[in-house]
């Protein structure tokens, strides 16, 4: 017994050194090798890995977002407006007077969606503390890779990578913008719109019409509705 | 006094549009109670349903409950069909379905609110009555499967990739303006504030109309009916005062609580976030 002691020592300090390294917490259990491919999948049966699921290449330190309405993140949750800042550990870095500056000041435009003005989040409580890191920089917490585990599910628990692509950020849909930026959006949006104002410009002025057509015709005596 | 009215529709059919009104009127506050959020008047209707987060939960329960009338609704309209003069008896005169007829009408009944032409032989359901049925039959499956997506995020995202959901929320908006537009302006006044139904038409809560009304207002229905010899078996008897000052009230009620999220809607408009 005393003899295995030694190799209980090394486990358990294999164990810390793992802890010691390990990433922060996940509010989900998962990673995902793709949107419809979870881990489990492909190390059970195959081994096989996708090419972020493994630590960074020496010449591909960082792996990005796939262009737009390419691959299984067709979306990004900014509306995917070109970001230059888009891969650096901080995405702040080298910003004059940064910290007497608020985020709505340069990011107008992020700070009117459902998720600031109804549910008044805050831009921290999703985009972290400082330094923020880029979205598509390898360790971030909002890489889509595991987005959803560390931001998403947060709130919405269970959240997937598909549920992940929701646009948090979207564009205004009558906009020529949303066309760029998210073109289902926009064609829908206006389907939706000239099916509403159609049927309005149909039935508005046939209403009124009417309303002053029976305004020059008195309706015909009736036997029970005349005493009313 | 007696005997002067034709059955309509049936008590079944009244209570239908009862149950239609009353969750439509409720998913209609509580969905502007947390579209209008913002302002003060939006705060007002949340308050009344208990805050922003009991109109969720409230949108979501009421919703359900339309969706399982809605599917009741088409076992029923199965179940009306008349299967042994089908399919020709989709095309008869006592058929909701839209029909040429229905174009030759709406082009006659144009003709009369411009006066050039008497008013038309309208059958036992007028174009635009038709059209109101349609249209709640479409909103509701466009409304039910988006309200479901948006309501079920994280299941529905495991169907559709999760962009869709923006997608969805606006197809849900936008069908919600056009259905409530349609329903507290439109329907509103054709049915009850135009001078010929004026105060109000209590057709579907009496489930009967005055005869003579109907014989100048649907002569074909009446000629049919006549001619049939149905005449008879449809007439009924007038409501009581008692029940009569129900349908006003209830009537009333939900119009006044429509033309509420109506005026409130329009001019609060512009103090919210889209």
């Amino acid at each position: 017994m005393k003899g295995r002691w030694w190799f209980h020592k090394v486990v358990l300090s294999m164990m810390a050194a793992v802890l010691l390294v390990a990433p922060g917490t996940a509010y989900s259990q998962e990673e995902v090798s793709s949107a419809i491919r979870r881990y489990r999948d492909m190390e059970v049966s195959t081994g096989y890995y996708e090419r972020y699921e493994v630590l960074p290449q020496r010449r591909r330190p960082l792996v990005g977002l796939p262009g737009l309405r390419r691959d299984q993140f067709p979306y990004s949750p900014s509306g995917a407006q070109v970001r230059l800042r888009s891969r650096l550990a901080d995405s702040h870095y080298g910003v004059k007077f940064y910290n007497v500056q608020k985020c709505e000041t340069c990011h107008p435009a992020q700070s009117d969606d459902l998720h600031t003005v109804r549910a008044n989040l805050t831009c921290r409580q999703c985009h972290g503390g400082e330094p923020i890191a880029s979205i598509e920089h390898y360790y971030s917490p909002m890489n889509p890779i595991r987005r959803h585990a560390y931001v998403c599910a947060k709130c919405h628990e269970g959240a997937s990578a598909s549920f992940a692509s929701y646009v948090i950020h979207p564009p205004n849909p009558a906009d020529v913008k949303a066309l760029e930026e998210f073109p289902a959006l926009f064609y829908v949006f206006w389907a939706m719109a000239a099916i509403a104002v159609g049927t309005f410009l149909v039935f508005l002025p046939h209403t009124f019409l009417w309303g002053i057509r029976e305004l020059l015709a008195r309706k015909k005596e009736t036997s029970s509705e005349s005493h009313e | 006094m007696n005997n002067t009215r034709i059955r309509r529709f049936t008590a079944v059919q009244r209570l239908f549009h009862l149950l239609l009104m009353a969750s439509f009127l409720a998913q209609g506050a509580t969905g502007l109670a947390r579209m209008y959020i913002e302002t003060p008047w939006g705060q007002y209707i949340a308050w009344v349903f208990g805050g922003y987060e009991y109109c969720l939960t409230i949108h979501i329960y009421v919703g359900i409950f339309m969706l399982a009338g809605f599917l009741v609704h088409f076992f029923y309209l199965l179940a009306k069909i008349d299967w042994k003069g089908f399919p020709g008896s989709l095309m008869g005169r006592d058929s909701v379905l839209l029909q040429p007829r229905d174009a030759k009408e709406a082009y006659e009944h144009v003709l009369w609110l411009i006066g050039i032409r008497g008013w038309p032989r309208f059958d036992r359901w007028g174009y635009w009555e038709k059209f109101d049925y349609w249209a709640v039959f479409w909103g509701m499956v466009i409304m039910g499967v988006t309200g479901l997506l948006l309501a079920f995020s994280v299941s529905s995202s495991r169907i559709i990739p999760g962009w869709g959901l923006n997608v969805a929320f606006w197809v849900h908006r936008i069908e919600a303006i056009l259905a409530m537009g349609h329903v507290f302006i439109i329907h509103f006044f054709i049915g009850h504030l135009r001078r010929h139904n004026f105060p109000m038409d209590k057709a579907m809560f009496e489930g009967s109309v005055d005869i003579d009304s109907v014989r100048h207002e649907r002569p074909a229905w009446y000629e049919r009916l006549e001619k049939n010899d149905d005449l008879k078996g449809a007439i009924t008897t007038e409501a009581g005062r008692g029940r009569r000052a129900v349908f006003y009230a209830v009537g009333y009620l939900a119009m006044f609580t429509g033309l509420f999220l109506l005026i409130g809607g329009i001019l609060n408009s512009a103090a919210i976030t889209w």
